[in-house]
């Protein structure tokens, strides 16, 4: 008898979870598909306080395009591997990288919450849910994939960003998808020079590029959430960063919305990680960095004059 | 005559003529004030001749340290030798390229590129480069 209890369990419980659960990439995917225009917010609460920004966006299947909703009169144009900045002069500056990468292995488990509605619309929500904790929570419309809201949380429980539309067209756009111009390209680099850890904090090494200054890019994903991390043999300069310490390290760090970076040194390079992961996790990408030293005076002036060793 | 007093310390210093001596003691002899103020005065002058007479501590003879002097020789030789690591320094300080920085607009754009081939990328990856700084609060 003891041996048909676990057997009976099985057999309840299997059928509820999967039919409860789907893949995060199934998600993903009808919303990297999608097309329409839209205007979106983004306002998230960051450790330094508020941050918001409303642009409006026009995509189709991989080719997107923003431009902001507060002024600026710039565009941002990407198709897969590329993306230009445009002013009222023309090209302000763009990058483009070779579009072969490593798949992710993403450690959600997504539960699907079922029907919606949003702004009038049908939509479903999924919950993705990372160590048992959840950390994000998705609305896509059902006509046209579009992933019209997203919510992500820190490890308590509390809203770190809002991503939301506020006007929705499900017409498809008249978009061109740009050419590629190999220019700034950042090339992959197939080693481990850069000294950094394959997993970190359950995120993963997924490839690393280099440009023509030297920069290296090295990207990690935990499949949801995901960030770089920069060496370069320059200084790195944040304009409106705040210092912060992280087991007694000094780090500088700048929120914008959705999106923060924290940029440091070490004995020969700049450092820095831009990303979208929520604050909780920051500690735990940085700690397994290399992690800051404190220049001394004339290694300074040394540094300024030319240049690391 | 007055009390004396300016004549007791010239008188136990042996600095007053046969005559000012003569009127001193005479002085002294019909005085009581004065006789105790000499002997006061005697006594404060043997006090101190029976203090001990110590040496210089070796380091307080500095005037004498050939390394302090040789310095002093030298001063001219260093203060020109400062001067000219000063000026090599201002001339490397300016004619030096300026080492170039790395700005937020750097790194986003080197990003943006790797972001647009990310599973989750959407136009949420990419707004914060738009606008950077956004509205904050």
């Amino acid at each position: 008898m003891k041996r048909v209890i676990p057997l009976v369990l099985v057999l309840i419980v299997g059928p509820a979870v999967s039919a409860a659960a789907t893949d995060l990439d199934d998600v993903l995917d009808r919303s990297r598909e999608a097309a329409y225009s839209a205007e979106q917010m983004i306002s998230c609460a960051t450790p330094d306080g508020f941050r918001m920004i409303l642009a409006r966006v026009k995509q189709k299947g991989s080719t997107i395009n923003i431009t902001s909703a507060m002024g600026g009169g710039e565009e941002i144009a990407t198709s897969p591997g590329f993306w230009s900045r445009t002013g009222e002069g023309g090209v302000v500056e763009e990058a483009s990288i070779g579009i072969e990468v490593r798949e992710v292995i993403d450690i959600y488990e997504v539960e699907e919450l079922g029907p919606r509605l949003f702004m009038g619309r049908e939509a479903s929500g999924y919950r993705l849910i990372r160590d048992g904790l959840v950390r994000g929570e998705l609305v896509l419309d059902d006509e046209t994939g579009a992933m019209v809201r997203a919510t992500t949380f820190n490890d308590d429980g509390a809203q770190y960003c809002v991503r939301s539309f506020v006007t929705f067209d499900p017409t498809e756009p008249d978009l061109l998808a740009r050419e590629v111009v190999p220019n700034e390209e950042l090339t992959l680099v197939r080693d481990d020079a850069s000294g950094l850890p394959e997993e970190v904090a359950g995120f993963t090494l997924l490839d690393s590029y280099l440009d023509a200054s030297g920069l290296r890019l090295t990207y990690y994903s935990d499949g949801f959430f995901s960030f770089a991390i920069f060496q370069t043999p320059n200084r790195i300069e944040l304009s409106e960063a705040v210092h912060v310490d992280f087991e007694g390290f000094r780090y500088s760090r700048e929120f914008t919305p959705g999106q923060v970076t924290y940029a440091w040194e070490v004995r020969d390079q700049g450092m820095a990680m831009v990303g979208d992961l929520p604050p909780d996790l920051h500690e735990a990408v940085l700690d397994a960095m290399p992690k800051p030293i404190d220049l001394g005076f004339l290694h300074r002036i040394w540094r300024n004059l030319f240049g690391p060793r | 005559m007055r009390h004396p007093s300016s004549l007791i310390s010239a008188f136990l210093d042996g600095e007053l003529s046969a005559t000012e001596s003569s009127q001193l003691h005479s002085h002294l002899s019909s005085c009581g004030k004065c006789s105790a103020e000499l002997q006061d005065v005697q006594r404060v002058r043997s006090a101190i001749r029976s203090l001990p007479v110590l040496d210089l501590p070796p380091d307080l003879m500095f005037i004498g340290d050939p390394n302090v002097v040789a310095l002093r020789r030298h001063r001219y030789v260093l203060a020109g030798a400062a001067a000219v690591i000063a000026v090599v320094m201002a001339i490397a300080t300016i004619f030096s390229p300026t080492q170039p920085t790395v700005t937020m607009d750097d790194l986003t754009s080197r990003l943006a590129a790797r972001v647009s081939v990310d599973p989750a990328f959407g136009p949420a990856k990419l707004m914060p480069i738009l606008d950077p700084g956004g509205i904050q609060e």
